[in-house]
């Protein structure tokens, strides 16, 4: 689209990129937020303990599943590079039912501590395995089936999320003398409609023979980097909020986390453009690099190509901040009629602001991830998502001893990171020849 | 003499520990008098350098020999195909790669990459610059040969990891590319650069073996590490060249399907013409002979076959002062220690003991014998093509005598030209067979080879009055038309014949088939030069003279 040069390709490609990227999430919040309208128009007051129940089985199912996510990416991308499809089926039914079962233990542990009575956390449980199995074929389904499969999974799901929890609300309210569950159970179900046409996609994108030998687990003590890499940084996602709750409570926690979701809103242009930018100018120079390694260009040609590499990162770099520096100065301005739009009191303004500086920060760190992934600096992308999951901790906690706004910590945490990561890819792209190089082994030894 | 089974040699064989994977198997701790360096031949594989190795340590009763092969890897070699002399104290083996590695799964990949970050940050952290990365520098740059790039390449100072991981031997790899090889496609330019220097360094890495002085039967790999252990050890080194070595590198080098002419962007599969010559190639034997002109430099003495490998040696760089031409000899009938060199090789090598034996009467059928090893650089193709030429014309048998386990593809591309042809009943592949009964039973020996030392195939051929058609390599032409005056008037004991030519070559063997007097005369001129200039005895004083010098030197 990107490529027709016109203005309705251009914003086609964009809001590709933006569904791409950001749909899922997208549709899932805003099922959940429109829930909690719905609810408290109907006077529903069932859905008030709901809604924390499905941020924390979010949570821990995004969290949890962030490494086999990322691993199991990673084998299919590298089982499609190798065409050796064949080797992918196998692993994904044994990881399908891991996941089956690890998050139905999960789930059913959680509902016991929380002390859901049992018919919430059967509906609980039942949406924890549910979500968890999404994220896994998510996995695969990124990198074997159209973007449209997943906006499609997606489209269809998000709606009857919707409207079934309220239909099963009011069949379980006089059954049971609660409606809790029928909430759960009608989100799930909508969940499960987006799972299953997922798992529908992915089961098509397959090839027919299946190599029953082909194991999974070695890829996870290859890519552990990896895998440790996408854990602390889902785990950042949440840090800050669980301090927020221990240390602050319960109400400090539901205002942060309401201001953290609604300014997590504003880096949705920057990911757009982001994943417009890195399919397109950057792939192909990434690409360019390693067709020519392969194809015998001569050093100079390679040098040349290493440094068109390092000028489109600093430019998608430039560009991420110019949008998301756009955005944000739009939200800073707007951040009063944004709280009274979502019925949050003045008292989150200036935590909103801050927050949205820190979101700015942490999709330009996201970025820094992404191109270090690209270039399979597993380590860095590491050391990465580390700091920013210590930073955020620790300078969330310094910032309550200090009596300061707990947004102030996760934007300084974002900012420092930023900044480590801006130094760490700018090293990196400095050194891409000679690491590409000598970071081969010889005759499969050092 | 006595001699050790040859199987005892694999079985004691262990580790030194070192870091070139040296194997020794040493029969005591006392110090050789000559330690022998050869490069895959003795003993593991057979031949006339194998052979000619066999008869030096037998021809010196009263030394002490360690030798040390450096081997490609640890699979290359099988048992040892020589008995080694009681008087062969040591025998190393150095390995110029390692054993090949299995697979790797997931763990060890993860495993592999974490100790080559580690070993890239250790490299990096390298303040001093290495001597032997300098060294590197000076070889390929300005073809340095001096003194000083040896006693670099002795310091030791630079490890394989570093070399394959640290900044600085890519910082070389890529000023390499840009003065030598601008336009060559860099990703095939750096895994040669690594090739070229990985076993160098393993090589270097052996720990010198104790001798009162080295003794190099070639130059090349074997050459380097005797010219480092002379500079570290302060003992003499002497170089004894059959081929020549950078030469015979030359030569692999233009048939080599390992190195690929190819430009990049350009297909050059659909061209007509032939592509663009790798400049690869000739960063190789710029490689290869500025090794020779290393071990030149240090040795104290150079022997050569033949005056013809003298002035290529000259060509290469080696001073005139130090070369000696010693020609190699076979044993004749009345030689005492006749039936301990033909005993000694196992009978699969194409040397070894001769007697003179009445002329050949004449037969319907000129018997050809191509005698050697069925390898590539013989060149048995073309000597097969000859005689099918010639078979249009003459009654020909020919037997294609030697060991065929070398290189099997080759042989099997022969075998497969022969049944193309429909030769398979006057063209036999007969194996290796005990000199012995080689020559008695051929009119006519046929040497095709695109390279040679000076065989002993042909003074085998000529003790037992046995003419010779060989190619115009290495010392064949003085050994058939005469090196001196007074040998030239022997007359010609063969005809010379250009390389590869199988036109040339089945002419020359229709001449000989039609004329038998011509043969008679070649045979006689055969006899009496071998007699008189190519007699081991002749060979082995003057060894025993220059070793006498090298050990008290």
């Amino acid at each position: 689209m990107i490529d027709h040069g016109s203005l309705t390709g251009a914003i086609g490609a964009y809001l590709t990129g933006v569904a791409v990227t950001s749909a899922p999430w997208l549709l899932t919040t805003t099922v959940l937020m429109s829930l909690r309208v719905l609810a408290r128009h109907q006077g529903a007051t069932a859905f008030r303990s709901i809604e924390q129940l499905l941020t924390i089985i979010y949570a821990l199912t995004v969290v949890l599943s962030a490494p086999v996510h990322v691993v199991v990416s990673r084998y299919t991308a590298d089982r499609l590079y190798d065409r050796r499809l064949g080797s992918i089926p196998a692993p994904l039914r044994r990881a399908l039912a891991v996941t089956l079962v690890g998050f139905a233990a999960i789930g059913a542990v959680t509902m016991l501590v929380l002390r859901m009575p049992l018919l919430v956390a059967t509906a609980g449980t039942l949406v924890t395995v549910v979500v968890g199995s999404q994220w896994l074929m998510l996995s695969v389904g990124g990198g074997m089936t159209s973007p449209v499969t997943v906006l499609h999974a997606f489209g269809l799901g998000a709606p009857l999320s919707l409207i079934a929890p309220i239909a099963f609300e009011r069949i379980f309210r006089p059954g049971f003398d609660t409606g809790a569950a029928g909430y759960l159970f009608g989100f799930g179900l909508g969940q499960l409609v987006t799972l299953v046409i997922l798992f529908h996609g992915v089961l098509r994108a397959l090839p027919r023979e299946s190599d029953e030998s082909a194991r999974l687990w070695p890829a996870f003590t290859e890519y552990k980097l990896l895998a440790a890499s996408a854990l602390a940084y889902y785990m950042s996602i949440w840090i800050d909020k669980v301090v927020v709750y221990i240390v602050m409570g319960h109400t400090a926690a539901a205002l942060y986390a309401a201001v953290s979701a609604l300014a997590w809103f504003s880096v949705i242009p920057a990911f757009g453009w982001i994943y417009v930018q890195i399919e397109t100018v950057f792939y192909r120079r990434f690409r360019a690099f390693y067709d020519d390694l392969e194809g015998g260009a001569p050093l100079r040609q390679l040098r040349a190509r290493a440094e068109s590499i390092t000028a489109e990162t600093a430019r998608i770099l430039r560009g991420a901040g110019l949008v998301q520096a756009a955005v944000t100065l739009v939200a800073l301005v707007s951040a009063p009629f944004l709280m009274r739009l979502a019925g949050l009191s003045p008292d989150a303004v200036l935590p909103f602001r801050l927050a949205v500086v820190g979101a700015a920060l942490q999709v330009i760190t996201l970025l820094l991830i992404l191109v270090l992934y690209y270039f399979d600096l597993r380590r860095d992308a590491f050391l990465m998502s580390a700091a920013l999951l210590v930073a955020e901790a620790g300078f969330t906690l310094a910032c309550w001893a200090l009596g300061w706004p707990a947004a102030i910590g996760y934007t300084a945490a974002c900012a420092l990171t930023c900044a480590v990561g801006v130094v760490l890819v700018r090293r990196r792209l400095g050194t891409l020849l000679v690491d590409t190089f000598q970071s081969q082994p010889f005759a499969g030894r050092l | 003499m006595g001699e050790r089974d040859p199987g005892a040699v694999a079985r004691v064989i262990t580790s030194a520990g070192t870091v070139a994977d040296a194997h020794a198997d040493t029969r005591d701790d006392a110090r050789a008098d000559i330690c022998l360096l050869v490069e895959g031949t003795y003993p593991f594989v057979p031949g006339g350098v194998s052979s000619w190795v066999h008869d030096i340590i037998l021809g010196h009763p009263d030394l002490k020999f360690s030798v040390v092969n450096i081997g490609s890897h640890p699979e290359a070699y099988g048992a040892p195909r020589f008995k080694m002399p009681e008087n062969a104290v040591a025998l190393h083996r150095v390995f110029c790669q390692e054993a090949r590695a299995p697979a790797l799964d997931g763990r060890a990949r993860a495993e592999l990459t974490e100790q080559i970050r580690l070993t890239r940050a250790r490299a990096d952290a390298r303040t001093s610059e290495s001597r032997m990365l300098a060294a590197f520098r000076r070889i390929h740059l300005t073809q340095d040969a001096s003194l000083e790039v040896i006693d670099d390449l002795a310091s030791g100072d630079l490890s394989i990891a570093e070399l394959l991981h640290g900044r600085a031997s890519f910082a070389l790899f890529s000023e390499l590319a840009e003065q030598l090889a601008p336009d060559a496609p860099f990703l095939d330019l750096f895994w040669h650069l690594r090739a070229m220097h990985v076993p160098l360094l393993r090589v270097l890495a052996t720990p010198p073996a104790r001798a009162a002085g080295y003794h190099a039967v070639a130059t090349g790999y074997a050459g380097l590490l005797a010219a480092v252990w002379s500079r570290r050890t302060g003992r003499p080194l002497m170089i004894t060249e059959h081929g020549i070595y950078s030469r015979e590198r030359d030569m692999e080098l233009a048939r080599a399907e390992w190195i690929e002419d190819r430009r990049p962007g350009v297909d050059d599969t659909a061209r007509t013409w032939a592509p663009q010559i790798s400049p690869l190639r000739r960063v190789w034997s710029r490689f290869f002979r500025t090794l020779s002109r290393l071990a030149y430099q240090q040795a104290w003495r150079i022997v050569t076959l033949s005056d013809v490998n003298r002035r290529k040696q000259l060509d290469d760089g080696a001073p005139a002062e130090k070369i000696e031409i010693v020609p190699n000899g076979v044993v004749l009938r009345d030689s005492a220690d006749a039936s301990a060199v033909a005993d000694a090789s196992l009978g699969e090598d194409d040397a070894g003991a001769s007697e003179v034996i009445p002329l050949p009467l004449r037969r319907p059928k000129l018997r050809v014998g191509f005698v050697g090893r069925v390898v590539p650089i013989k060149d048995v193709v073309t000597f097969v093509k000859a005689c099918d030429l010639a078979l249009r014309s003459v009654d020909l048998d020919v037997r294609i005598i030697g060991p065929v386990d070398e290189d099997p593809g080759y042989v099997a591309r022969c075998r497969a030209l022969v049944e193309r042809l429909g030769r398979q009943e006057q063209i036999r592949f007969v194996g290796p067979k005990p000199p012995s009964e080689i020559y008695g039973d051929l009119d006519l020996v046929a040497l095709t080879s695109f390279s040679e030392g000076q065989p002993l195939v042909m003074l085998e051929a000529y003790a037992c009055g046995v003419p010779v058609l060989a190619t115009d390599v290495g010392a064949c032409r003085e050994m058939i038309e005469g090196r001196t005056a007074e040998d030239r008037a022997l007359g010609a004991s063969g005809i010379v014949c250009p390389v590869a030519s199988p036109t040339r070559t089945a002419e020359a063997l229709v001449r000989l088939a039609h004329d038998e007097r011509l043969r008679r005369r070649m045979g006689h001129a055969g006899q009496r030069r071998v007699t008189n200039y190519y007699q081991r005895r002749t060979m082995l004083a003057s060894y025993r003279a220059l070793y006498g010098a090298l050990v008290t030197s």
